[in-house]
């Protein structure tokens, strides 16, 4: 169980910090649209289209990376008691 | 006698002619017309922009200090990336969009006219709205008159004029009663804004 959880933490930190980086690396907050800009040919005024998509930032970052250090840490507890209860 | 009174016709025929308002309608179907704006605090920088753009100008395209109209921004179209930051945008701790729907620019004067062929430069005078606080405030524009090229938008269904606008100011959000002197960390108290629209003038 111990060992799972620890597997679990590494295996939660790398696909949080792999997610972000694969996903642009942002370095603000999340967004859920990004800005395309685009111009106008007739009156040459420059606009922004939004589409819908993904793009975790720190947040993400942070809260994941949160998520495997619990992981890691509720691994290494039972350990312990674990190695304790044992003769 | 009969030579003059011509002339006086043809004077007046021509000065009826050149003083003639157009109407210009900047509801753009096409979500083209946008406001952009920018808070850059020391923690954080923001951008967004509004595309609920509507209003109607008008104006002489011979002579641009005859304009007299009003631009409104749905407060609601105000869009930042982020999700959460739109929510506290628009909630009653900042621009409390139920509360004040529009963000509006009612045009009072124009004044320092620099235009040749149909575009150029002036300071356009008038009450800008936001948060409900209303303020007069003199802002720099560029104004473009595009005759006939309404059509070249609708792909030739519409022919028309079009009436471009480009302008680019500062506000204090403080001023219009925004969380002033709160969170200027995250949020500057300056408010870079610009706009650009186009409004069209449908000839049938």
């Amino acid at each position: 169980m111990a060992k799972i959880l620890k597997l679990l933490a590494v295996a939660a930190a790398v696909a949080v910090i792999g997610a972000w980086a694969l996903l642009g690396a942002n370095r603000g907050w999340t967004k859920t649209s990004v800005g395309i800009q685009k111009v106008d040919p007739v009156t040459d005024i420059s606009y922004t289209e939004y589409e819908s998509r993904f793009v975790p930032g720190v947040d993400f970052l942070a809260v994941g990376l949160v998520g495997a250090v619990a992981l890691g840490v509720i691994g290494l507890v039972i350990s312990k008691i674990q190695s304790t209860k044992k003769p | 006698m009969k030579k003059a009174v011509l002339i006086a016709t043809t004077v007046l025929a021509t000065s009826s002619i050149w003083a003639s308002s157009t109407s210009f309608d900047f509801k753009d179907p096409k979500g083209v017309n946008n406001v952009v704006f920018k808070l850059d605090a020391p923690l954080e920088s923001i951008n967004g922009t509004a595309t609920g753009v509507s209003g109607t100008v008008t104006v002489d395209p011979a002579d641009f200090s005859t304009a007299k109209g009003k631009i409104t921004v749905e407060t609601s179209s105000l869009t930042v990336p982020n999700p959460m930051m739109k929510e506290h945008l628009l909630g009653e701790n900042w621009l409390n969009a139920p509360k004040n729907p529009a963000i509006t620019f009612e045009i009072k004067e124009v004044k320092n006219v620099k235009a040749t062929n149909g575009s150029g430069t002036a300071d356009v005078t008038g009450t800008f709205t936001l948060n409900g606080v209303s303020k007069d405030i003199t802002v720099p524009a560029k104004i473009a008159y595009l005759p006939g090229k309404l059509g070249d938008r609708t792909n030739g269904k519409v022919q028309g004029d079009l009436l471009v606008v480009r302008t680019a100011f500062q506000i204090n959000r403080s001023d219009y009663n925004i969380q002033p002197g709160q969170y200027q960390d995250k949020v500057s108290e300056t408010i870079d804004l610009s706009l650009a629209i186009a409004g069209a003038a449908p000839k049938s």
